[in-house]
């Protein structure tokens, strides 16, 4: 693929790169029918494992397919390898036909099933993740009954935190923040984007997000949500 | 196709050529030629000379950096082109972990759900260990319940829940080398017929807990809880293993695929077609084991059929209805109209042993409720007073310490060994 844009430092090229394949999993999985835990723990793999090697030496939409299998494994949602590739090459050229079953395409299961492998020992074995989705559902459950009934329908702040929380795995938000911080976080920048506020903000002892999570504080909120929205910049300078 | 096909194909090429350099062209090592042997473990120890002699490499087909210096050279040398110094010189470093020819395996303890037990030596300490052989599919790649088991375990540090050593790949099998533990609660309960001492169980029992409450505080079930899976050691420590079928706990909106539990230790709730059960799963588990422990026999044995199952188990706690058991009546096995309509029993009518011993009862009543709601949890039975007989010290321990470091605890002899103690084996001693 061509570098978008001639300015972008080096580093910038390697987050859009990893920005559209960590896109291309997400929309590879929901032709899979994956669930939204097992495409996070795909996008966390391929993450986790190109901040353990040098991006050069590996080819990301391998590396991604062998992460959406790994993930279809660890999540107990099995995915078939031919299933992955004919959805991934049908993803990487449109309108194509699907792939014959040749030595080619042996060829390439082989190397997804390697690749798995590989990933598994350059992980040490550890694919199993704590997700903020849990913490996030927990945390808009308690929230509604708190809030305003009213004021809570009228804005859509499950869909937008759950959007932001989807699109954080564009980047690799995942592995430099606790998952719970990252729930607290979505919530937070989705309550202020529609300028809903929690009943009694100012006369309580402490804040909402204190009360859902004991050891996050504002600066990292404030470090979550400038990282999400260097994300959406991305998504504007790559299209 | 694009970048993808072009590349990822060199690099399949690349890695299924390495292996097959390997197995090909070595001939002067003929025994290790991996092609001609099932891939088990047996084939390093027959032939320890060749095997000491070959460097690390030949067996991590998938090292990052291997690969990487493979991809220029020809694949026919399986050295590479490296000196055999290189070789030496790692023999005098030492024998590393994560290397098959660190371990040597003795003998075959059995066949596991998706692998093979060995036992083996490390070369590396001299200690025993366990070594779990997974054969791995080409299709398929690694099994998930192995990554499961693994992922899992490498995040698990505790006396009660069995210790992961070591991970070793090869070409064709993946090896667990797990903490060598000498029989289970299985074989230890068949050694002594009639019922274990009430001592005994109450040590045995209170570890199962121990050990349960770590992994559910780490959101973590079990799921798979029967007597092959307790692991006992000399010194009566139990150890939970085989975690295969565990997975991370999430919240109760999830649904978990409904067979998971061997049919005997399985709770109601999951019988009836249940997919939102939680750590309760595992009491109700914990609880029948505490039964055949004391009884002698499986609490709720020898049925094959769900509803035979379940119909056992309501003769004991009661056919359910909707006033004990809020919800049930909704579970998608749920029949309206049972067999019979059993009353519940008190347990030590049915189990006469468990009335004879203090607290028994009650502690197994509390973990086998039919509600899984009911059911108490790992962490408060632990406070049941039928451990209040033990030293007070055993609630302060950390998490890696063992029940028998203190003072003044340990396992007694039971009934069967102080009557044949001189009649038998060497290997009952310790007892």
């Amino acid at each position: 693929m061509n570098a978008t844009s001639s300015v972008s430092s080096p580093d910038e090229e390697k987050l859009k790169k990893h920005f559209k394949v960590t896109r291309f999993i997400m929309e590879a999985g929901v032709k899979l029918g994956m669930r939204s835990i097992p495409i996070a723990t795909a996008c966390t793999i391929y993450h986790k494992f190109f901040n353990e090697i040098c991006f050069d030496d590996y080819d990301p939409y391998l590396v991604a397919m062998s992460a959406i299998y790994l993930a279809g494994k660890v999540e107990e949602q099995h995915l078939r390898t031919r299933d992955i590739i004919n959805v991934c090459h049908r993803y990487l050229n449109p309108g194509s036909e699907p792939l014959e079953v040749d030595s080619k395409f042996w060829e390439l299961r082989d190397s997804i099933v390697q690749c798995e492998l590989l990933m598994l020992r350059l992980l040490n074995f550890r694919v199993s993740f704590q997700h903020p989705h849990k913490f996030l559902l927990h945390y808009l459950l308690s929230l509604k009954n708190w809030m305003n009934r009213h004021s809570w329908d009228r804005s859509p702040i499950a869909t937008a935190s759950w959007a932001l929380l989807r699109d954080s795995y564009h980047s690799d938000l995942c592995l430099r923040y606790e998952a719970q911080h990252i729930a607290v976080a979505v919530l937070y920048f989705a309550l202020q984007c529609y300028g809903v506020e929690v009943p009694s903000t100012d006369s309580a002892e402490n804040q909402w997000w204190q009360v859902f999570s004991v050891d996050v504080t504002k600066i990292i909120i404030n470090n979550v949500i400038s990282d999400l929205i260097h994300v959406y910049t991305l998504d504007t300078e790559i299209l | 196709m694009g970048e993808v096909l072009c590349i990822s194909v060199a690099c399949g090429a690349c890695c299924g050529g390495t292996g097959r350099a390997i197995s090909a062209s070595c001939p002067g090592t003929p025994s290790v030629s991996e092609e001609n042997h099932t891939p088990e473990l047996t084939d390093f120890s027959d032939v320890p000379c060749p095997v000491r002699a070959l460097p690390p490499q030949w067996y991590h087909t998938v090292q990052v950096r291997r690969i990487r210096s493979l991809r220029a050279r020809s694949n026919s040398d399986p050295l590479q082109g490296k000196n055999l110094g290189q070789g030496l010189q790692w023999q005098r470093k030492g024998l590393p972990f994560g290397n098959a020819s660190s371990y040597l395996n003795l003998e075959k303890l059995g066949e596991g759900s998706y692998a093979t037990v060995y036992k083996g030596i490390s070369r590396i300490n001299g200690q025993l260990v366990a070594l779990k052989v997974i054969s791995m599919k080409a299709e398929e790649g690694v099994p998930f319940t192995a990554i499961r088991e693994a992922s899992l375990l490498k995040g698990l540090k505790h006396a009660n829940v069995v210790l992961l050593h070591d991970i070793i790949q090869t070409k064709e099998t993946l090896t667990f080398v797990f903490e060598y533990v000498h029989t289970d609660l299985s074989q230890y309960m068949a050694q002594h017929p009639g019922g274990l001492l009430p001592y005994n169980v109450r040590l045995f029992m209170f570890q199962l807990l121990r050990g349960l409450a770590y992994i559910h505080h780490q959101h973590i079930l079990h799921r798979d809880l029967k007597p092959q899976n307790l692991l006992i050691s000399y010194l009566g420590e139990l150890k939970l293993a085989d975690f295969g079928l565990a997975r991370a706990k999430s919240i109760p909106s999830q649904t978990y695929s409904s067979e998971v539990v061997t049919l005997w230790y399985r709770p109601p709730d999951v019988l009836l077609g249940a997919t939102d059960y939680s750590a309760d799963l595992d009491i109700w588990g914990a609880g029948c084991i505490f039964i055949e422990m004391l009884q002698g026999y499986p609490a709720f044995s020898g049925v094959t059929d769900v509803f035979e199952q379940l119909e056992k188990i309501w003769s004991v706690i009661g056919t359910p209805t909707e006033d004990s058991w809020p919800g049930v009546s909704l579970l998608p096995h749920y029949k309206t109209e049972w067999l019979t309509l059993y009353e519940s029993q008190p347990f030590g009518s049915i189990w006469d042993r468990l009335a004879r011993v203090m607290g028994a009862e009650n502690l197994a009543q509390k973990m086998l409720k039919g509600c899984p709601r009911e059911r108490i949890s790992a962490e408060d039975a632990l406070l049941h007073k039928f451990f209040s007989t033990l030293p007070c010290q055993i609630h302060q321990l950390t998490d890696v310490r063992s029940i028998f470091t203190v003072p003044g605890l340990s396992l007694k002899p039971e009934m069967r060994d102080l009557f044949f103690s001189h009649q038998k084996g060497s290997h009952h001693k310790p007892w």
